[in-house]
C-alpha cells in the first residue's frame, strides 16, 4: 500500500506543479520554470529526451546544454525503468482515472490489442526519421505530457487553449470506449524512448516463488495492474512501467509473503 | 522560407529555429510582458507550439529574459545586448504614415528603444528606418496611431 499512496501523492503533485509553475512565473517567481518538455530548476535543465534528440537530428546540431539536460532523465530510466510514465506523466494519471471510470461503467472495449511490442518502437522510429524530413521535432506534436503542461500554462497566461489539447480528448475517448490503455501501451513515443534505456540491472517486477513466498494464483496482481498486464507472465517488459500496484496487491493478499517484488 | 511570424530575440533563422525549438513554452513563461504567445494549429502544423510575438498586441520590450532560458538553443542564449537583437526590421508605409502625409507625428521615433538610431527623423520631420540598426522589436508598430499600423515589422529571414 505504501508505494501506491506515495505514487498517488507524486501524481497529484505533478498536476499541482503543472498549474503552479505558470502561476508563480506570472508573479515573478522563476525558480521553477517550464513544462514537461523541458523543466528548469534554478540553473538546472531537465529536458524530455525524445524532444531533445529530435531537435538535434532535425537541426542537425548538438547543443551542449540540451545534450546535458536530456541525459538527466535517462539516469532514473536506467536505474528504475519507465517510472516517469507511472509516477509523473499526467497522461498516465488521466488514463488511469478514465480506465477506472470505464471499468465502473462496464464499458465493453478491447482489453488488449495483442500487438507486437515492436509496434510502439516502429511508431517512435517513424517519428524520429520524420523529424529531419519535416524539419521540426515532430514527436513534440504528440507528446501528451508536454501538451498537457504547455496548454495548462497557455490557459493560465492567455485564457485560451490550443487545438493540441484535442489529442488528449481523443486519447481519453479511445481508451474509454475502444481499447484499454491504448496510448500508454501501444503508441506513446515519449514512453517508448524512455524504454530504450533498460538493461539487465534496471529495476523490474520479479516473480519468484520459494517456500516463504508462495503464489496462490489469486490473480490480485493482474487485476491491480492499471495497464492490463499479467505480472506473473513473461513479456511484462517493455510495457510495464514499474508503478508497483501489482506488488502492493500481492503483498496485501499474501500478507507480505507474496512472490512479487521489485528487483534490480 | 519567408518568415511570417515574429520570433523572440535571439531566434535562429526560421528553418533552423523550427528544427531546434522543442515547443516547451519556457520563453513565453519567462516573458514578463506576455508578449510571447504560443502558436496554435491554425498557424500551421509545423509551427504549432512555437513562440510568436504579435507586435500590434504586445511588442517585445527587449528585457532579454527569454534567450537565456531556452533549453534547446533555438534562441541564442549568449545574446545579452538589446542592440544586437535582429528579430526583423520595421517598414514604413509612406502612403499611410501621418508624418509622411504631412501631419506632425513622432510616435514611432519617440518610442524606439534604439533611440534616434534605428528610426531617425529626416530634414522634413518624417521617420526613416535604418535597417542596420533596427532590432525589430515592434514597439513602433505597437504605438503607431494609424490603424492598421503604418509601420510594421517584417520578420527577418536570413535566407
Amino acid at each position: 500500500m505504501k508505494t501506491g499512496l506515495l505514487r498517488r501523492a507524486v501524481q497529484a503533485s505533478t498536476f499541482a506543479l503543472i498549474a503552479a509553475i505558470p502561476v508563480l512565473n506570472r508573479k515573478g517567481i522563476t525558480v521553477l520554470m517550464g513544462s514537461l518538455y523541458s523543466l528548469a530548476i534554478g540553473p538546472l535543465r531537465i529536458t524530455d529526451p525524445l524532444s531533445g534528440v529530435q531537435a538535434m537530428i532535425a537541426s542537425p546540431a548538438v547543443d551542449g546544454v540540451l545534450l546535458f539536460s536530456i541525459l538527466i532523465p535517462v539516469l532514473p530510466a536506467l536505474i528504475f525503468g519507465r517510472v516517469f510514465c507511472s509516477w509523473v506523466c499526467p497522461q498516465n494519471t488521466i488514463s488511469e482515472i478514465f480506465d477506472y471510470i470505464s471499468e465502473r461503467l462496464g464499458v465493453k472495449r478491447f482489453e488488449s490489442l495483442h500487438l507486437a511490442v515492436r509496434s510502439r518502437y516502429v511508431i517512435m522510429a517513424c517519428l524520429l526519421v520524420s523529424a529531419p524530413l519535416a524539419g521540426f521535432p515532430v514527436a513534440t506534436l504528440v507528446s501528451a505530457p508536454g501538451i498537457i503542461s504547455v496548454q495548462t500554462a497557455k490557459y493560465i497566461y492567455e485564457g485560451a487553449v490550443g487545438l493540441e489539447l484535442g489529442l488528449i480528448g481523443v486519447i481519453i475517448l479511445f481508451e474509454l470506449f475502444v481499447v484499454r490503455r491504448a496510448w500508454c501501451n501501444y503508441i506513446c513515443p515519449v514512453g517508448s524512448f524512455l524504454g530504450i534505456f533498460r538493461f539487465g540491472k534496471t529495476m523490474k517486477v520479479a516473480f519468484a516463488e520459494d517456500k516463504q513466498h508462495s503464489c496462490s494464483r489469486c490473480l490480485a496482481c493482474a487485476k491491480a495492474c492499471r495497464l492490463g498486464l499479467d505480472p506473473m507472465g513473461k513479456g511484462l517488459y517493455p510495457l510495464c512501467h514499474n508503478c508497483g500496484a501489482c506488488i502492493d496487491a500481492c503483498a496485501k493478499t499474501r500478507g507480505g509473503g507474496g512472490p512479487l517484488s521489485f528487483k534490480f | 522560407m519567408n518568415r511570417k511570424l515574429l520570433r523572440p530575440p535571439g531566434a535562429a533563422d526560421e528553418i533552423d529555429f523550427a528544427a531546434r525549438c522543442i515547443r516547451c513554452g519556457m520563453c513565453a513563461q519567462a516573458c514578463p510582458y506576455r508578449a510571447i504567445r504560443i502558436a496554435g494549429l491554425l498557424d500551421g502544423l509545423a509551427l504549432m507550439g512555437t513562440p510568436v510575438i504579435k507586435a500590434r498586441e504586445v511588442p517585445c520590450y527587449l528585457c532579454m529574459k527569454c534567450p537565456p532560458v531556452c533549453p534547446s538553443g533555438a534562441l541564442d542564449r549568449r545574446l545579452k545586448r538589446k542592440q544586437d537583437v535582429r528579430m526583423g526590421t520595421a517598414l514604413i508605409n509612406r502612403n499611410e504614415c501621418l508624418a509622411w502625409q504631412g501631419t506632425i507625428c513622432r510616435s514611432c521615433y519617440q518610442s524606439c528603444p534604439v533611440f534616434d538610431e534605428a528610426i531617425k527623423m529626416d530634414s522634413e520631420l518624417r521617420p526613416v528606418v535604418d535597417r542596420k540598426k533596427c532590432v525589430g522589436c515592434g514597439i513602433c508598430e505597437n504605438v503607431c496611431p494609424v490603424d492598421p499600423a503604418a509601420i510594421v515589422v517584417a520578420p527577418w529571414s536570413r535566407m
